[in-house]
């Protein structure tokens, strides 16, 4: 080799992208901005005033862009400007429907949505933003969350359980007993327990990978897995039928049950987990259509919206969202210009109709791959983690975001039957964003692991090597 | 673990495919279907927040605006307006909130602007901002003549009665009226409770006033109908001329042994007169006997080629005249019935009016139609009607011997319509008609059905201007009911029309 180094050159730092991230923050806050102005114009004809939300809203997102460059300098620069355009574009909505009916606008007001919904979002995300902020600092690595495997296991199941434990009064909120409601102030625990449950299987696969990939009986081909080590898995489907039938949720349990069942994939490689988990899935499901009304009430809707008498009836949600997405067209009405309120809880459950009729199928077709972007750099970040506590966290956290938009945006398009879970980002509600926030400072905090560089050796004239720790 | 984590990338690249092409289908390929749902709030609301096209009366030289679109004050909301109210309501129809019927359905589509032939306007209200709007429709529909019509038909003592007139050369509607008929105005109202209280009263009104009897209503033809009866014997052969003599005894006994008289069994002529004395007389005997040797082959022939048992629409549907061929209706003395439009021959008053057109335009009938043409929201013209022939009945020399007899019908002292279409009732407009009488089984008056279809012969290279087809229910004799209302109509027309 005839390298010569000089000792005047220090060798160049890989840089971590902060810049990148910067413009395309500058970008999503730019469509927001105009997402904004046209909501205005769409609903009053004219320009909004001195947009006093969006530059809060843009302040708080500056600052969490300082947060990772001080914190996480080598994070992936997509992850926080595709949160941030996810969460703009949730605002700019809410703040349209709350708008509604309201103040000589057109349709009328939407149920459920006061006046100060479009605040209490924006203050949401600022609580989100400090959330993750406080993930950054707080978790310096992501092996760190690894000891807490079992406190934030049982601390999962508690938030998961807690609701139906609860008395109606303190934990309904329209037929989902999944809330906890203390002194006008209310909870989704569900949002964050799936966060600390997937810390829990992280942690606990891990552990156990090596006995739950033995390979028991092969069948068709088929590695079918020890019958003992069945046991984790039972204890999951029961957990998430629990769910189902105490908490009438069909979508967290299908979140929760998903997630675990992948994560097993994962840890173990065996597509036995997957086979096996599918099918008690289809099996609980099918079960608990025959047993509960409600259930079963949902794939009437889901296959006949338009029979009889539901349209007007059971089945009169689904379809107005269907007629307003179908109304949108290819282009929409544009923001503010469509009736996105003839559709009961638009706000929540159904934002991604709102989208539909509003800004049409280019909108919702952006919104989805933005989504997807998201899922990926996430994939991305699971794929470049070294470790695999790291590697199954994030996967499984990954997956998760993506079966959730695949479950309310395929429930609410008519893909799939309909089950009320929230959109991440989009939905009204303080519980769902700042889980979502907590979950984009987990992926920034791991890929940031990832993409570090490893320790520089600094070549020095003599023979001596000083290593420069990170 | 990295293949695993390959593979569930797959998994979620699989989700947002399923995604994408769902919302694809749902917003594009599935949005007419969900368009069209009943109930659809959106499209419902939609169709008032922009204007529905203007419906206007342009048969005569000033056009008059007969259904338009109002914004209500202080709301961005249309209603439908019928400035005429009741004189145009069997043209128009309604438009409700929920249906249209008339016009307003058969044109609903560009008047709404839906109509694919609107796209390429709405797209350019669409990039230039600019509201969207229906197209206007423009009918073929006299202003005069229709308003004529509706008044006479009205201050007709209120029997049910319909009249309809076409420009023979090219088959354009000039009326179309019907009485009793009801005002589309009392149901264009956006109050649901309101307008099932409006649709009930209409519906369940014995006048029955929403039953448009000029297109929608079949009545027996009488005596008109020996207009066909005489193209089949003139074409066929078995009449020679209109002089041929003709056996016509005031009373007939028929092969099944019942009779067959001539109005009040009165001598016709010498009872051995020319066709032409039979035809101005009415003669039924005459007719009949020529019926029976024509056969009912021959004279359904013949009924077919003037458009009975044929479907028409104007584009509003007509209901279908027939020469029905039912059970044993090739019997002669059936046949002698229907020769004289008395069996169970039925037709409209469209179909009336058809058969005098028909001998004005030398043989030739031309399609009926309503619409001249539909204009854009800028003015550029959509879709226009031209003529076209609907049926060659007859030939110009069988047509003109009919049309010589129909003038002996109006002109001579003996002829039947004489006292009420001849020259001296009409102010010098010559008009050839000829009447009918026909008995309606189910009669509680004891009146019969008065028939009247006539034309106005052209003169100087002209073509026939007009051709009116009348029937006045339970009007009693068809000269002194309906030629009457036939008369105002041409007169209205022709002032209009110098």
């Amino acid at each position: 080799m005839s390298f010569t180094a000089s000792s005047e050159q220090s060798v160049p730092l890989p840089h971590g992208r902060r810049g990148t991230e910067l413009l395309m923050l500058a970008f999503a806050l730019a469509v927001v901005l105009f997402a904004y102005s046209a909501a205005g114009l769409g609903l009053t004809g004219k320009l909004p005033g001195l947009p006093v939300d969006f530059l809060v809203f843009a302040a708080v997102m500056l600052a969490a862009h300082l947060a990772v460059r001080r914190f996480a300098p080598y994070a992936d620069p997509l992850l926080l400007p595709l949160a941030v355009l996810l969460n703009g574009l949730g605002l700019v909505m809410i703040y349209r429907l709350v708008q509604s009916g309201r103040g000589g606008n057109p349709g009328y007001q939407v149920a459920g949505l006061p006046p100060t919904a479009a605040t209490s979002q924006l203050l949401y995300s600022g609580v989100g933003v400090v959330a993750m902020v406080a993930v950054l600092v707080l978790i310096s690595e992501p092996r760190v969350l690894q000891r807490y495997t079992y406190t934030l296991g049982a601390l999962g199941l508690l938030l998961l359980a807690l609701p139906a434990m609860l008395p109606a009064s303190h934990s309904v909120v329209n037929g989902a007993k999944v809330w906890i409601i203390f002194g006008g102030f209310s909870v989704e625990p569900g949002e964050f327990a799936r966060l600390a449950l997937a810390v829990f299987f992280a942690g606990y696969l891990v552990a156990k990978r090596d006995a739950l990939a033995l390979a028991g009986s092969r069948v068709a081909g088929i590695d079918l897995p020890r019958a003992r080590d069945l046991g984790p898995v039972l204890a999951a489907w029961a957990a998430s039928l629990l769910i189902l039938i105490f908490e009438t949720d069909i979508g967290t349990s299908a979140l929760f049950f998903g997630m675990f069942v992948v994560m097993l994939y994962i840890a173990t490689q065996r597509t036995s987990w997957l086979l096996i988990g599918v099918t008690l899935f289809l099996g609980g499901s099918y079960l608990t259509a025959l047993m509960f009304h409600h259930v079963m009430e949902r794939f009437t809707v889901w296959l006949h919206p338009f029979m009889g008498s539901n349209p007007t009836g059971i089945a009169y949600q689904p379809v107005q969202a269907l007629e307003g997405m179908a109304f949108g067209g290819l282009f929409g009405t544009g923001l503010g210009a469509g009736q996105p309120y003839h559709t009961p809880l638009v706000q929540s459950d159904f934002i991604f109709a709102a989208f539909g009729e509003e800004l049409g199928l280019v909108g919702v077709m952006a919104l989805l791959l933005v989504f997807g972007l998201l899922v990926q750099r996430g994939l991305r970040a699971a794929l470049a983690a070294k470790d695999p506590f790291s590697k199954l966290l994030v996967g499984g956290l990954s997956f998760v975001l993506a079966l959730q938009v695949f479950v309310i945006v395929g429930g609410v398009t008519g893909l799939i039957p309909l089950t009320g879970i929230t959109t991440p980002f989009l939905s009204q509600g303080g519980s769902s964003l700042v889980a979502s926030w907590i979950l984009i400072g987990v992926l920034i905090r791991v890929s940031n692991t990832a993409r570090k560089p490893a320790p520089q050796p600094i070549q020095d004239e003599g023979m001596t090597q000083v290593v420069r720790a990170a | 673990m990295n293949r695993a984590l390959l593979r569930i990338s797959l998994a979620c690249l699989a989700m947002f495919v399923l995604l994408l092409l769902n919302v694809n289908y749902l917003q594009v390929f599935r949005a007419t279907a969900l368009a069209a749902e009943p109930g659809n709030i959106r499209v419902f609301d939609q169709q008032f927040t922009y204007q529905r096209g203007a419906i206007v009366a342009a048969g005569d030289r000033n056009a008059v605006t007969i259904a338009e679109s109002r914004l209500i004050k202080g709301t961005d909301i249309y209603q439908r307006y019928y400035p005429q109210g009741k004189v145009y309501a069997p043209v128009t129809g309604y438009d409700t909130i929920y249906s249209q019927t008339g016009i307003e359905a058969a044109e609903n589509g560009l008047l709404a602007g839906t109509s694919p032939q609107l796209a390429v306007h709405n797209l350019t209200a669409l990039l230039t901002g600019k509201q969207k709007q229906g197209a206007t429709v423009e009918l073929t529909i006299s202003p005069a003549a229709q308003q004529a019509a509706y008044d006479a038909l009205a201050s007709d003592g209120g029997r049910p009665a319909a009249a309809v007139a076409i420009n023979p050369s090219t088959g354009a509607i000039l009326a179309l009226a019907s009485y009793p008929t009801f005002n589309p105005n009392q149901l264009a109202t956006f109050n649901g409770v309101q307008l099932n209280k409006v649709d009930g009263q209409l519906l369940n009104d014995p006048s029955q006033p929403l039953l448009n009897r000029a297109i929608s209503q079949t009545y027996p033809p009488g005596s008109t109908f020996k207009i066909v009866t005489s193209s089949a014997a003139f074409s066929t052969g078995l009449i020679a001329s209109t002089s041929t003599p003709v056996s016509a005894p005031p009373v007939w006994t028929l092969p099944n042994g019942h009779t067959l008289t001539n109005y009040d069994s009165e001598l016709c002529g010498n009872g051995n007169p020319p066709i032409i004395q039979a035809f101005w007389m009415s003669c039924n005997t005459a007719f009949g006997k020529i019926g029976m040797k024509l056969t009912a082959p021959v004279l359904r022939q013949w009924a077919t080629r003037f458009w009975l048992n044929k479907p028409l629409d104007i584009p509003l549907p007509v209901a279908q005249s027939v020469y029905p061929r039912g059970p044993g209706w090739t019997d002669p003395s059936l046949t002698a019935y229907s020769a004289i439009g008395q069996y169970n021959d039925a037709v409209t008053p469209l179909q009336e009016a058809m058969l005098a057109a028909t001998i004005a335009n030398h043989g030739t009938l031309m399609r009926p139609y309503l619409v001249q043409q539909v204009v854009g929201p800028g003015l550029s013209v959509i879709s226009s009607t031209q003529k076209t022939v609907l049926s060659h009945v007859d030939t110009p020399k069988v047509a003109g011997q009919i049309q010589a007899m129909m003038y002996q019908v109006t002109h001579n002292p003996t002829g039947t319509a004489y006292g009420s279409a001849g020259p001296q009732v009409t102010g010098g407009i010559t008009i050839d008609g000829k009447t009918g009488t026909s008995q309606n089984g189910a009669n509680p008056n004891g009146l019969d059905d008065a028939v009247f279809t006539c034309f106005v012969p052209g003169s100087g290279g002209q073509p026939s201007p007009i051709a009116v087809g009348v029937v006045v229910k339970e009007g009693g004799f068809g000269a002194s009911a309906a030629a009457p209302i036939a008369v105002k109509i041409i007169q209205a027309y022709l002032k209009a029309h110098p």
